[in-house]
């Protein structure tokens, strides 16, 4: 009964132990606030990352010369997308034609662009709406509310004239994503011009600029393509790659109609892992696929991202970890500090009749104290900020009139942060195990002092 | 052993030291303190230990009260050899046979007086006995104290009492068990000789009402005169 009385006591008359509650307090806290941000993040940036791109991703190997097959592969989608379709395990596929650009505007935007530098390249991406609506959550993003961009007029419509834009020279209408909007100051209806290089009839690049009508924006929340992606319809595209200039000229036999495949699955969970090998099999074998394609979920896809912030949050993990660790060694400092301290009330105890163990048990309990006290106030903080993070940021910031979490860098609309029970669990066992670790030291020095010399003198 | 030993029994010691020698090492020698000390400590007896400073009687103090171990020799228990017991047992002894009185009072600083006096009672129960049973303790605590006349200070701390006030608290502790032996070093070395007078005063008629062994190292003549026998120690050995 004297260990939890006696070190209690000790704990409570000698102040020092507070700089160990608080150490341990401040990394608990702090390990679960930041952990839930991170965890968060990660899950948003997932749900992203899934949305904004198709269960799985075609992107044939166009040969030309000696690594073209016997027989030529078609340059156009739709044998594609026939295969595909047919096969059980999809839903929908849609064909991507991408080519990349400039914004170069018009001069009233021009200057502009120039101060913008690579801000202004941009990723052309031709579609079929209808397609697109079905493999991809393209329909979704167009009618989510723009956090700085503009929504098209008829989200089901998307490449549609603006209103009060019909009757002027017909030009393609594109949407944009909902950054890029931002960031080059668009608006509805504004006539931009997109700087870029097609290959002219003796296959040699030459510059061609792509003049089209900003239709509105769309919103992903992914940061690439919010920032880069420009739609447009996949035929105009076409036909302005192929050098195609008036509405009446046929499409050349050999132009590139295609760059991607995108494939939506009715079960990814179930088809996903295994489809891939699958398919090139089959579409290589069928002649409308060269081998060297590249077929991938897209899970493989965004790998390179999601495994970054699964590191960074790895990384944020172990770094405060160290503050843990910094707690654990204060309570070492005050612990060692006190046994000396205490010499003599461990020679009492000995003579009054306590063990060794007994002795050293009073001083490991300190450290138990420590911890509990330390770890339940940081675990109770801890949670709290993480699930009320976002008022309070916005309460911060709105009262000190200083924005700590600038929404546009990483656009989301508010601080995602989730706090999972299991990590919290294994943080606040982990400063148990710390401070108990820590205090085992000194908790042994002070069993293996001897009583007698230390009730010698006064 | 000669016959004749065998034949006469020995009066029964409660407390007995046969042989005991004591050596520390300081830097890489051995020095023996103690060079075979033989005595006894019969049941009811006031015993008074003397002898120059620097004797050892601190040391055979601390080897009788199982805090130190003998380099050779034994220690008789109420008949047991204390020293070839189990260290858990030998501080159950602590606990509940012997009684310890230090020249310095020894009071933990963070306690009151009345949780110093029940700490006897704290180390040997488990918090669900000492739970069950607090009350008596403290009351019985409380009568010690009241009986030392410490009535108005049970909650004070060791630090804003007398130095004869930590004194009598530290009695009322050693007390606490009542256990069969105290063992008093020097009790009232560190009082004025008024106040120290006043302290004995209430331990000698503790020993009486309890018929206590008390083994009581004092430097003044008087004191041991008192006593109801006195032996001497002098260079490590009891003369
Ligand atoms: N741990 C130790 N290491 C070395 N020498 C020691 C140790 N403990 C005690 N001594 C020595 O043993 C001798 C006896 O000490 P002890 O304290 O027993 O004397 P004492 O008779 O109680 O003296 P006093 O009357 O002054 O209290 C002293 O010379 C002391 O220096
Ligand atoms: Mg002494």
């Amino acid at each position: 009964m004297f260990r939890t009385f006696l070190s209690w006591r000790y704990l409570l008359v000698r102040r020092t132990n507070l700089i160990g509650i608080v150490g341990i307090m401040v990394a608990v806290g702090a390990l679960i606030l930041i952990l839930s941000i991170m965890t968060g993040f990660l899950e948003l940036s997932r749900v992203a990352a899934r949305a904004s791109s198709a269960d799985v991703t075609i992107t044939p190997f166009f040969a030309d010369g000696e690594q073209q097959q016997p027989q030529p592969l078609p340059l156009e989608p739709s044998p594609l997308l026939e295969v595909l379709r047919k096969d059980a395990r999809v839903v929908a596929a849609s064909a991507h034609l991408t080519w990349f650009g400039s914004l170069i505007g018009d001069t009233s935007i021009s200057s502009q662009i120039f101060s913008q530098g690579t801000d202004a390249v941009v990723r052309l991406v031709g579609i079929d709406v209808a397609d697109e609506f079905a493999a991809t959550h393209l329909e979704e993003f167009l009618s989510s509310t723009p956090l700085r961009g503009q929504k098209v007029a008829d989200p089901k419509n998307p490449f549609a004239l603006p209103p009060g834009m019909e009757g002027g020279r017909p030009r393609p209408v594109i949407v944009v994503g909902d950054s890029l909007m931002r960031t080059h100051g668009l608006a509805r209806g504004d006539v931009i011009k997109v700087g870029t290089v097609v290959f002219n009839s003796k296959q040699e690049l030459e510059s061609a600029d792509f003049e089209c009508i900003v239709g509105g924006s769309f919103r992903s929340r992914e940061n690439e393509l919010d920032l880069q992606r420009v739609y447009v319809d996949r035929t105009q595209l076409a036909r302005f790659l192929a050098g195609l200039r008036s509405q009446e000229d046929e499409l050349p036999a050999d132009a590139r109609t295609y760059s991607e495949i995108l494939v939506k699955l009715a079960d990814y969970d179930r088809d996903g892992a295994r489809i891939c090998s699958d398919l090139k099999q089959r579409l290589v074998s069928m002649s409308v696929l060269h081998p060297f394609s590249n077929i991938e979920t897209w899970e493989q896809q965004k790998r390179v991202i999601l495994g970054a912030i699964e590191n960074e949050r790895a990384l944020m993990a172990i770094m405060l970890s160290l503050v843990l660790l910094v707690a654990g060694f204060t309570i070492f400092a005050i612990l060692s500090m006190m046994v000396s301290e205490k010499r003599r009330d461990i020679g009492i105890l000995t003579a009054l009749g306590a063990t060794p163990r007994g002795v050293m048990q009073v001083f490991l309990m300190i450290g138990f104290w420590d911890a509990l006290i330390g770890a339940t106030l940081g675990c109770l903080i801890g949670t709290w900020l993480a699930l009320k993070i976002d008022p309070i940021e916005r309460w911060l910031s709105s009262t000190f009139d200083f924005q700590i979490f600038n929404r546009e860098v990483y656009l989301f609309d508010y601080i995602p942060s989730q706090v999972e029970p299991l990590r919290v669990a294994t943080i606040v066992l982990g400063a148990f195990v710390c401070a108990l670790v820590f205090a085992m030291v000194p908790a042994y020095r002070a069993a293996k002092l001897d009583p007698v010399d230390a009730l010698r003198n006064e | 052993m000669s016959e004749q030993a065998q034949a006469v029994a020995p009066p029964v010691a409660l407390l007995s030291a046969v042989g005991i020698k004591k050596s520390f090492a300081v830097g890489d020698r051995q020095l023996e303190i103690l060079h075979g000390v033989d005595m006894q400590l019969y049941a009811g007896e006031l015993l008074a230990l003397m002898g120059p400073s620097g004797a050892g009687k601190s040391t055979l103090l601390h080897i009788l009260g199982l805090l130190d171990r003998p380099t050779s020799g034994q220690v008789f228990l109420e008949g047991q050899r204390a020293f070839e017991l189990p260290a858990e047992r030998r501080a159950w002894l602590r606990n509940q046979r012997l009684g310890f009185v230090f020249q310095f009072y020894h009071l933990i600083a963070e306690l009151t007086a009345l949780e110093n006096v029940v700490l006897p009672a704290m180390i040997h129960q488990g918090r669900g006995a000492y739970r069950r049973d607090r009350r008596a303790h403290e009351h019985k605590a409380e009568e010690l104290l009241v009986r030392f006349g410490l009535k108005d200070r049970l909650t004070h701390r060791p630090t804003t009492l007398s130095g004869g006030e930590r004194q009598r608290v530290a009695m009322a502790r050693a007390l606490f068990h009542d256990p069969p032996i105290v063992i008093a070093d020097e009790p009232v070395g560190n009082l004025d000789s008024a106040t120290g007078e006043k302290v004995l005063e209430l331990l000698f008629e503790e020993q009486a009402r309890r018929k206590l062994s008390l083994l009581l190292v004092t430097h003044d003549e008087r004191l041991a005169a008192r006593c109801q026998r006195q032996i001497y120690m002098d260079a490590g050995q009891i003369s």
